[in-house]
């Protein structure tokens, strides 16, 4: 967002705190669709982002109040977008790779650079989102934190519940069981996760 | 050589390794192909997948634009009008009118909650007073209820809301002010002759008997409840035995297992009973309305007489029309009826030869175990128009509602929740009903309209649960009207085949109805976070 668009923003979300309702109405057509197609990225089913963005949104609006201004106000979007998420897939007992120790500490291959590189020409966005679809809730959050909400590693940590030192390995782990997905072997660990 | 992990390869590419560390992986780059492949393929590898991410694929729904989900031909539109105003036409003709009609005869119409409440100070102060666990209770539920459903939309006047409700409730909750009502419980509760209770009357305990004046209404709660004196209110009487030998000037609502009534009430009667007995000295000024396991009338009804009743024995006077269904009818010679006769019976009415009927009675007799006996071929066709009707509507849920449909169905989906909703829907209702239409408290009209809001919801119950059945038998529909038309479809035939078994129907269709109806009220619920999330407050 650049820097007109954000004072912008603030001067509506200041009408919107003030009880404008017109103000809060634009902030919603601006918003709602980039909080649909990442609950799109983080949930499951078209169903449950399209649940998860009205009530973001019922969230956002009773914590309007609670917006720092110096923040830009899409990232703090995200913030409360990924924390519902989370929340959800938590509730519904899809973390199960959370509490798994020793998946944390299995050592990762190291990978041959140069068929990685083929393994990424080969496939397509299409392809990628598939396989995205197919990764433990964990990974697939950690991914979408990171390259669709372009989060920190902090806020990325504060989400997800984990050490911030341990949210280099919780991508770099997604980004393997993504590409075994890709070559058709499916997700290391998954079975034994799944099976916990 | 020493080679940088993929750890630290990422780290770096991400911004996040330390500088002196960055520093070190540089150098090495410059010299190491191997890592500075990896460190390509790695940064194509987060390329990939910001696209992947961020590529715009699907389309945004329209129910979160604000829109009402996709468009809709006209013809449905005009196919679905035409649908509901038949609908309309056929039920107010066949069944509300006539009903009404009969109501009003029989005195009981031009009730009405806003009525009732604005311009009938004592209905309002016996209500009030009454301070009954259960409409208290009842009371509850519906104001947080509407809060519930308000209070995004409110949500800046949520507080000042609370407070008037909390005020209200509390208000109910105190003790009432002297003058508002009479309260009295004992062992045995007696107004003797002589005095007079200058206001409503509340009495609960196991025996009653009023034998002086109560200027206002009596409720009562009791075993036995003896009323020789006067009432000018109305009389609302819960109790086994109930005798009614004085004169009422208002109504009389009775839910008892014997009534008597031998002295005069001045408007209406309504009695749910086991059974009702009008002594040759008992007159009502306006008609009865009752539901009772027999009923002997030997006094005089002003107005109308309306009754399911097992067994009616008409001795004495009726000045409107009569409408019974029920079992018997016998009339004797001393019978007089005013206005046209119809009885719904197992049996031929016994008519005594010198009863005087302003028209011939006319019979219906209504046969036993009427289903069974209907053809093969006459219920499969029934079953096939239910059928068809019932896909209609599904076709018109998914056509009109695309939206209302899909969140319906997903919550149809967890199964315990909606049976959950959906059997305290059906009590909590039902409960609301039987108040609004037999106490009279909201008036007939409203009880009316609130069966009437019911009715479709029941109706559709079986499209949401049937849509289940598909899906689950055919697989997830695509985002496509016809699919869904298809899982509904085949979910219906199996339902209505189901629903033909003997008791086993019977089961399928009360889950199908607590089931659906739960799914539909939770439709309805999640529908509504669309405007409370979307729209302005």
């Amino acid at each position: 967002m650049n820097p007109a668009e954000q004072s912008g923003a603030l001067e509506r979300i200041a009408q919107a705190r003030a009880g404008n309702a017109e103000a809060w109405g634009e902030l919603y057509r601006q918003y709602a669709p980039a909080i649909f197609r990442f609950c799109r990225r983080a949930m499951p089913t078209r169903e449950d982002a399209e649940d998860a963005t009205m009530d973001i949104f019922i969230k956002v609006r009773q914590k309007l109040s609670q917006y720092d201004s110096s923040r830009p106000f899409g990232a703090w979007l995200y913030t409360v977008a990924a924390n519902h998420c989370w929340d959800l897939l938590r509730r519904r007992k899809l973390r199960q790779d959370l509490e798994t120790g020793e998946v944390e500490n299995m050592p990762l291959e190291h990978p041959d650079p140069d068929a990685l590189e083929q393994l990424i020409e080969q496939h397509s966005n299409q392809e990628v989102r598939r396989a995205l679809d197919r990764l433990p809730a964990r990974s697939r959050m950690a991914l979408v934190l990171r390259y669709f909400a372009e989060m920190s590693y902090d806020d990325i940590a504060q989400t997800l519940g984990v050490r911030r030192t341990f949210v280099g390995v919780v991508l770099l782990r997604a980004r393997h069981q993504l590409r075994d997905i890709l070559q058709g072997s499916g997700p290391r660990n998954l079975v034994e996760e799944g099976s916990r | 050589m020493n080679h940088f992990d993929e750890m630290a390869c990422m780290l770096y590419l991400e911004g996040q390794l330390d500088p002196a560390r960055a520093r070190e992986l540089v150098a090495h780059t410059g010299e190491c192909a191997a890592c500075r492949t990896l460190l390509h393929a790695l940064e194509s590898e987060s390329h990939l997948l910001s696209t992947a991410l961020t590529e715009e694929n699907e389309s945004i729904p329209a129910r979160l634009l604000g829109a009402r989900g996709w468009s809709v031909p006209a013809w449905v539109w005009t196919l679905a009008f035409g649908v509901f105003a038949a609908g309309a036409y056929w039920l107010w003709t066949n069944g509300i009118s006539p009903w009404l009609d009969q109501l009003t005869n029989a005195g009981f119409g031009g009730t009405d909650l806003a009525s009732m409440i604005l311009f009938s100070g004592a209905f309002w102060e016996g209500w009030g007073d009454m301070a009954d666990l259960i409409q208290i209770a009842a009371l509850i539920v519906v104001v947080v209820g509407a809060l519930l459903l308000i209070r995004r939309r409110l949500v800046r006047r949520v507080s000042a809301i609370a407070v008037v409700v909390a005020a209200l409730l509390f208000a109910l909750a105190l003790p009432q002010p002297a003058g508002a009502a009479d309260v009295r419980r004992g062992r045995s509760v007696y107004v003797p002759a002589g005095e007079t209770v200058h206001n409503d009357l509340i009495v609960a305990g196991p025996s009653v008997r009023i034998d002086g004046t109560v200027e206002g209404d009596l409720i009562v709660f009791t075993r036995d409840l003896t009323v020789t004196g006067h009432v000018t209110g109305d009389v609302i009487a819960f109790s086994v035995q109930a005798l009614i030998d004085g004169s009422v000037d208002g109504n009389v609502r009775v839910f008892t297992q014997n009534t008597t009534l031998e002295g005069s009430v001045g408007k209406n009667v309504s009695a749910i009973t086991n059974s009702f007995d009008l002594t040759p000295k008992g007159s009502v000024g306006g008609g009865l309305i009752a539901l009772a396991a027999s009923a002997d009338l030997d006094g005089k009804i002003q107005r109308d007489l309306l009754g399911i009743i097992g067994r009616t024995d008409l001795d004495g006077l009726i000045g409107g029309q009569v409408w019974i269904r029920g079992g018997t009818l016998a009339v004797a010679s001393t019978a007089q009826v005013s206005g046209p006769a119809v009885f719904h019976g197992r049996e031929q009415p016994v008519i005594a030869s010198g009863a005087k009927l302003a028209s011939p009675i006319q019979v219906e007799i209504t046969q036993e175990n009427r289903r069974s006996r209907r053809s093969t071929a006459a219920l499969m066709i029934h079953e096939i128009f239910s059928y068809g009707a019932a896909l209609l509507a599904g076709i018109l849920l998914v056509m009109v509602f695309p939206g209302f449909y899909r969140a319906t169905l997903r919550e149809t989906r967890a199964i315990g929740l909606p049976i959950g909703v959906g059997a305290l829907a059906l009590l909590t209702g039902a409960f609301l009903i039987i108040l609004g239409i037999l106490l009279l408290f909201v008036g007939v009209g409203a009880g009316i309209a609130g069966v009437l809001g019911y009715a479709p919801v029941l109706y559709v119950a079986q499209v949401f649960v049937g849509a289940w059945l598909g899906t689950k038998i055919l697989g997830e529909s695509s985002n496509n009207a016809n699919t869904a038309i298809g899982r509904i479809a085949l979910g219906l035939v199996i339902l209505h085949v189901a629903g033909l078994i003997p008791v086993l129907g019977g089961l399928t269709w009360l889950a199908v109805l607590l089931w659906g109806t739960g799914a539909v009220l939770l439709g309805f619920y999640r529908m509504s976070r669309v405007e409370i999330a979307a729209l302005p407050a």
